[in-house]
């Protein structure tokens, strides 16, 4: 790729990954990435906003050599990850006068884990600005998108705030804006179920911090950018205030057919009772359609054989990271089955804690489902029923 | 004075040490740190803290 005109004197200098798969060795990345850095020239200084993946620092210097750049003064770092200041140790080698402009927290973070130098690091305080002559630039401190040291940066003559990982998408594409709402909505709230779910409550406080703000466009770090930025923050204000749906999310494991029996009859009996039910076959799933079903669910019922005594360890790893990503739900149970006992409905509620959902009375039979074992499942999905209209998720 | 444990990932705020990191000093009870204090380790948020009795 070259380098993208987006205003003048403002241009993308990322690299898209088109080939890469997987994330954190963790997060299944179906389309791909991009490593967005941006660089703003004032008339008297010039920045870098974030950097690339290590794996691509030579595309970024590459792009700012085919924009002539001779000398680079500041280099905002955002966000301490890897995949945004991983190239900074090549930028600063390339750039020697250039300083790298963080949070406190950051310059801790930068210069353990990159072992960055301390004099190459200027730290800013919340609200702090930085003239580059003719075009200013704001930093407002926001924590927690994901990290502690996390923050934006607004470039106040054009209106574009950079947030660097929240409002972004793992969507690698040759467009520099949004031409695909529905691929990019789809993949955007992937992100967020994978990464800046856990910190809801505070992403609350940032979205207000930067309410008052004239933002003509949002340039992320990853994915395409927004040049109608209402897209992205009325999806962020639905996923983040709106009330959970009428949904139940149904991840399971089968061995040899009986959980598999009982998920087949409970999906219908659901589905009959008017509520929308998402299923997930944890041996095969996609685990990141499982987090982004989470996003919306009211109820999560989880489906599990007993093996060892226990789950399914695919289930303990699902229900592991439902946990962990906090959504917002509200009701859970367990179905399954076992040969001779176990501990497998203990060990999952046991690790549910960060959720603040009632629990519902699993249904875990000995065996093949029976008739008995059908009539417990319908009076599972009653209840189910009567808690989403307790909680007016039906109309 | 009281330490509070944090339900997500089980860090003790203990206030002898407060978080200096954070700008919060020594010696300040939990009760004194903001409503937008949030917890070091994992981003809690202050309310779901619990106190260690």
């Amino acid at each position: 790729m070259k380098p993208r005109k987006i205003k003048e004197d403002v241009y993308w200098v990322g690299a898209i990954d088109w080939d890469r798969r997987l994330f954190d060795e963790l997060i299944p990345l179906p389309d791909g990435t991009s490593y967005n850095a941006y660089l703003v020239k004032g008339d008297e200084k010039t920045a870098l906003i974030d950097t690339v993946d290590p794996t691509m620092a030579d595309v970024l210097i590459d792009n700012l050599k085919q924009l002539g750049v001779k000398n680079i003064d500041y280099v905002v770092a955002n966000h301490a990850e890897q995949d945004h200041s991983g190239a900074l140790p090549q930028v600063l080698r390339q750039y020697p006068d250039a300083k790298v402009v963080v949070t406190a927290k950051c310059k801790n973070l930068l210069m353990n884990m990159l072992l960055i130098h301390q004099n190459r690091i200027m730290t800013v305080e919340d609200g702090e600005s930085l003239s580059l002559g003719g075009k200013t630039l704001e930093f407002i401190h926001a924590p927690w998108v994901h990290w502690p040291e996390t923050m934006f940066a607004y470039l106040r003559e054009d209106g574009i705030l950079f947030t660097c990982d929240l409002f972004g998408s793992h969507f690698a594409t040759s467009d520099l804006y949004v031409t695909d709402e529905a691929a990019v909505y789809e993949a955007a709230k992937r992100y967020y179920a994978e990464i800046m779910m856990p910190f809801r409550k505070v992403i609350e406080r940032n979205l207000e911090k930067i309410k008052d703000l004239q933002i003509n466009m949002v340039a992320p770090s990853h994915g395409p950018l927004y040049d109608k930025p209402e897209f992205i923050l009325e999806a962020y204000r639905d996923w983040i205030y709106a009330p959970p749906k009428n949904i139940v999310v149904l991840p399971y494991v089968s061995m040899h057919g009986s959980t598999k029996k009982m998920v087949e009859y409970f999906v219908g009996a659901l589905v009959e009772r008017g509520l929308t039910v998402k299923q997930f076959n944890l041996a095969k799933t996609d685990i990141g359609k499982l987090a982004i079903a989470l996003v919306d669910a009211a109820t999560i019922v989880v489906g599990s054989p007993t093996v060892l005594a226990g789950p399914h360890p695919n289930v303990v790893y699902a229900v592991y990271l439902a946990n962990a990503l906090r959504p917002k739900l509200k009701f859970a149970s367990i179905i399954g089955s076992y040969g001779w006992g176990g501990r497998m409905v203990e060990q999952i509620t046991g690790m549910l804690s960060n959720l603040k959902v009632e629990l519902l009375e699993p249904v875990v039979i000995k065996g093949f489902p029976k008739e008995e074992s059908f009539r417990a499942l319908d009076r599972l999905a009653d209840q189910i029923l009567n808690k989403h209209k307790e909680q007016k998720l039906i109309k | 004075m009281t330490k509070w444990r944090c339900t997500v990932c089980g860090y003790i705020y203990n206030p002898d040490e407060g978080d200096p990191e954070s700008g919060v000093k020594p010696g300040t009870p939990f009760e004194e740190l903001t409503d937008d204090w949030i917890c070091p380790i994992c981003g809690a948020t202050k309310d779901q803290f619990e106190r260690v009795e």
